[in-house]
């Protein structure tokens, strides 16, 4: 059994490489993001001389970051509020109804998955300064009104779901609406909650989307405000960049780190 | 679950939307709310950022908000598309190769009526009259903020031994060829339009032709591009990695490391050199071929004709307060930008500031040499999107210059530009 | 029996079809009348047929950032399948080791691009970052991570793969979790050693699995924009210019819309083209 305790042991050193491999950068922003500028030109491998936290007090100083986080965080609600409204109804209707046009509706919303929003803005910002919403919260919501990831999670959950138990619903006089709206979701909840956590995540870091459609600070998220760190004058200033990319990262991370579990089996149960 | 998420999301978004509005809150109540968009970091950020404070301190009706919009690239993109949208702001300022498109597009808010606007004692070289050809017979749409030339910064300890400041593109040769030692290069300059610009005037050429035909300076440009190619195929030079004003950045990051002796850059960062090199730093005025020559640099003041009225009223009155002999001074002597009135050079002299920073009057003493651009409204996609990529290619691939340069007068011809 | 509600489905599905109608097929139509203009937002569009098809090949831009993409999307679907595979065969067991290394290489698809753009601009610094700087420690050269043109291309799908792997290891980890265990059993009881095993039971059994993460990996890697705007701003020269990238500079650095759009229209096609072959492949090879 010689094959099966070198296998073992491979696997444990790929793990442990893995890990490493992916924990070290985030190591290496924070060391970073504890320097001094004098450190940083003078010894950028060394460890910090002291745990000194002036970066991200620069960062606070430079940017309204509070603002930023409110303005992520509201948008990213939204959009994910708005995507399970109107994901719920298409996904039972594609899973559980019957109707001749169903194949061709899932079809349509398939090929929505190759219009990525990079393909999107260049209209989508014209049709908005005409309507003069660029600029606004709504810019940043509405286009992400359809989420079709999120759409065939649901269909699949929905898919394992006993027909009897919707009929059981209708016979005791359940509206369609009510169906949707009530009765499945608490069944559902394992995936409307890993729907949810990566709808958030995905929107809450995006930054391409956030940067084409505003055009100053008013609406400006998160990300874009850690970006423009980058874009100081005089003197690349490493400490500082690093700290607002330390910022940045720990809401994902941690939230990542709280939900890990319903994240890893929501994602499996809508795959493969 | 699900309506339970709707109505937190609707509660934080009335929350929400209720604490972005109120990020003009930091205003006093009751002024007018003058947003000014502005894009450039660092040093210069934190002066201009003092001065509106001094405005905003200073009366009490209208409240400048300064919006920092990343470089001026970046920050040109993002006001030409808020034009579109219409959501521009009453003021900005705009580097000089665009303002032709901007105000033939009809988007410049024309400034001749505006209280003192022609009576600005502004330097010949530096307001509208003197940085385009042609500019003084068109209706005034501009006026000068953060006005530049390129100079030469030397390590004054490196340089110590070497006899003789390059003056000559000869010259120039010999002390980066002097300088340069094993991890050392001798000199350093961004492969940029603005020094493209500067090299093709030395030579005797132009970038437009005063009938319009984009010559690219013909000859003159091919030697341009000729010299910095044998320079860099030398050793000698450095040519500094990253798109634009990383360029720049990483170059001055080299020149204080002590890596590079001698560089070309703007006037704008001679304080933050001065302040952050560990060895005396010495600027020069650029060499001569056939001429001495620079081109003018950094942004003017523009207000946007889309913009209320009283906006722009209220926007000016901030642009004539920079303009004020005091402003003007502290702008130039913290940042290192030319003072842009005479009434603020004569104050500069007269304190004995340039006595005591001689670093600070070279530009100013270069603007003797300075060389209008074109008003061309094809000038800022031809350095954009036709000459800059070429150099950059011309000088890292080694391109034949000629032929590069011919293909770039091409594509200025028959692009519908 | 279901009872069929003929009018029910319609205003199920009538939000999810109207905002399909307004920001997925109507952007897509507008690109392409738009790629038929000439219009820089500020002024008038003017009609000029071709002209933007014609300019964008001639000028060899549209041939240049579909090699790039191409380039990169290549080397991370080719990485992000063995990588992730690779990952999950390795953690896919118990132990808290095994737990570290799958939180830690999912985590990465966690963050933003930009923590993670930023962050491997400083470790990729040819002169103070953290790789080179090891590097000279150890006698090697510095490596123009960034500003090579040879070079900057591949960092860039390095990163990338840095930061898809993890979507790509779970996807594998639950196809794993989804093999019936007799299969492996009757193979390890016919003799079958670790990798005979993995090669003639899990491999195949894991096609549809890979067909779906070489699919997403393909569409994810078309999609690029972030971090080549971080890192490199499409250059030096060009090498890293993708073509959302290119789209992008089109638009708001050069304010061409129709050239834009004609990008997007010929960005379409090709993502198209590829998923269809792509999904072609795959199914044809499929286990009923």
């Amino acid at each position: 059994m010689t094959g099966e305790r070198n296998v073992r042991r491979l696997a444990l050193a790929s793990a442990l490489a893995a890990a490493l491999l992916w924990l070290f950068p985030y190591a290496w922003m924070l060391l970073t993001s504890l320097k001094t500028p004098q450190e940083l030109l003078k010894a950028p491998t060394a460890l910090p001389g002291a745990f000194r936290l002036s970066a991200y007090v620069e960062v606070f100083q430079s940017l309204p970051v509070a603002r930023y986080v409110a303005l992520t965080t509201v948008m990213a609600l939204t959009i994910a509020a708005l995507q399970i409204a109107i994901a719920l109804p298409a996904a039972y209707a594609l899973a559980k109804l019957d109707f001749r046009w169903r194949a061709a509706a899932f079809a349509f919303l398939l090929s929505a998955l190759l219009i990525p929003a990079e393909l999107r803005f260049v209209p989508t910002f014209t049709l908005f300064s005409a309507l003069g919403l660029v600029n606004t919260l709504p810019a940043l919501v509405l286009p992400f009104a359809v989420s079709a990831f999120g759409i065939f999670l649901l269909r699949q959950a929905l898919l394992v779901i006993p027909d009897s138990l919707i009929e059981a619903a209708r016979l005791d006089g359940a509206s369609e609406l009510y169906i949707v709206y009530r009765l499945l979701p608490p069944i559902l909840a394992p995936a409307l909650a890993a729907f949810f956590l990566v709808s958030f995540v995905h929107h809450w870091n995006d930054y391409f989307w956030p940067l084409v459609m505003t055009v100053d600070d008013r609406v400006r998220t998160l990300p874009l405000g850690i970006a423009l760190l980058r874009e100081q004058g005089s003197g690349v200033r490493w400490h500082i960049i690093m700290a607002g990319s330390t910022l940045l990262s720990l809401p994902a991370l941690g939230l990542f780190a709280f939900t890990q579990k319903y994240l890893l089996r929501g994602l499996g149960s809508g795959v493969g | 679950m699900q309506r339970r998420a709707f109505l937190l999301s609707t509660a934080a978004l009335s929350g929400g939307l209720g604490g972005v509005s109120c990020a003009e809150g930091d205003a006093p109540a009751g002024r007018l709310v003058v947003p000014f968009w502005f894009t450039y970091g660092g040093r210069n950020r934190a002066t201009l950022t003092t001065l509106v404070a001094r405005f905003n301190r200073s009366q009490s009706d209208v409240w400048v908000r300064a919006v920092f919009q990343g470089d001026y690239f970046e920050g040109l993109a993002k006001l030409r598309t808020a034009l579109a949208a219409g959501a521009a702001p009453p003021l900005s300022h705009v580097v000089g190769e665009v303002v032709p498109y901007l105000a033939e597009a009809g988007v410049l808010e024309p400034l001749d009526h505006y209280p003192g606007a022609r009576a600005l004692p502004l330097h010949p070289a530096l307001g509208q009259a003197g940085s385009f050809r042609g500019g003084a017979e068109r209706p005034l749409v501009v006026v000068p903020f953060n006005r530049s030339t390129p100079i030469a910064y030397v390590n004054q300890r490196l340089f110590e031994a070497q006899a003789g400041v390059p003056d000559t593109w000869q010259g120039l040769r010999e002390v980066a060829r002097a300088l340069t030692r094993p991890g050392r290069f001798g000199f350093g300059c961004p492969i940029d339009w603005w020094y493209w610009a500067a090299l093709v005037g030395q030579a005797g050429g132009e970038v437009v032709e005063p009938d319009g035909r984009v010559s690219l300076g013909n000859q003159a440009g091919v030697r341009a591009l000729a010299l910095w190619q044998s320079l860099v195929g030398e050793g000698s030079m450095k040519q500094p990695p990253g798109r634009d004003y990383n360029a720049w950045e990483q170059l001055s990051q080299d020149f204080l490391a002590g890596r590079v002796a001698m560089i070309w850059s703007s006037t704008a960062f001679v304080r933050y050199l001065e302040e952050t090199a560990d060895f005396p730093v010495r600027a020069l005025p650029l060499p001569r071929d056939e001429q001495a020559a620079v081109p003018t640099g950094g942004t003017h003041f523009v207000l946007l004709k889309s913009a209320p009225a009283e906006l722009k009223q209220a926007a000016w009155r901030f642009v004539r307060f920079l303009l004020e002999p005091e402003s003007a001074a502290f702008w130039s002597s913290e940042t290192g930008y030319l003072p842009v009135t005479t009434g603020a050079a004569a104050g500069l002299q007269t304190s004995g500031f340039y006595a005591r920073h001689p670093n600070h009057k070279v530009a100013l003493d270069q603007l003797s040499v300075a060389q209008p651009w074109p008003w061309s409204k094809n000038l800022f996609r031809i350095q954009r999107e036709v000459v800059q990529p070429r150099l950059e290619a011309a000088v890292l691939e080694k391109l034949d210059p000629a032929s590069a340069l011919r293909d770039a007068r091409r594509l200025a011809g028959e692009s519908q530009l | 029996m279901k009872p069929s509600r003929p009018s029910q489905p319609f205003w199920l599905l009538s939000p999810m079809l109207v905002a399909l109608g307004v920001f997925f097929v109507y952007p897509l139509l507008s690109a392409l009348r738009t790629s038929f203009y000439e219009w820089d937002l500020l002024t008038p569009a003017r009609f000029i047929g071709l002209a933007n098809y014609r300019a964008i090949s001639s000028s060899g831009e549209l041939l240049s950032s579909l090699c790039t993409t191409l380039l990169v999307s290549s080397i991370v679907v080719a990485g992000s399948l063995l990588l992730g595979l690779g990952l999950a065969l390795a953690v896919h067991r118990p132990g808290r080791l095994a737990a570290l290394a799958r939180s830690a290489v999912f985590s990465a698809y966690v963050v933003s691009w930009v923590s993670v753009g930023l962050l491997f601009l400083w470790i990729f610094d040819a002169d103070a970052g953290v790789v080179n700087q090891l590097l000279g420690s150890i006698g090697i050269a510095k490596v123009k991570w960034l500003t090579s043109t040879a070079v900057a291309p591949i960092t860039v799908a390095l990163i990338v793969l840095w930061k898809v792997t993890g979507y790509a290891m779970v996807v594998f980890l639950s196809g794993l979790s989804g093999l019936p265990p007799e299969m492996h059993e009757a193979a390890a009881l016919d003799g079958a050693g670790p990798w005979a095993r993995l090669r003639h039971v899990t491999l195949p059994l894991l096609r549809p699995t890979a067909a779906f993460v070489a699919t997403t990996s393909l569409i994810a890697s078309f999609q690029l924009f972030d971090v080549v705007r971080l890192l490199t701003q499409g250059g030096p020269v060009r090498s890293t210019t993708v073509l959302v990238y290119a789209i992008y500079e089109q638009l708001f650095r050069d304010l061409r819309v129709g050239r834009a759009s004609a990008l997007v229209v010929v960005f379409f096609v090709v993502l198209s083209a590829l998923t269809w072959l792509k999904l072609r492949a795959f199914r044809e090879e499929e286990p009923a």
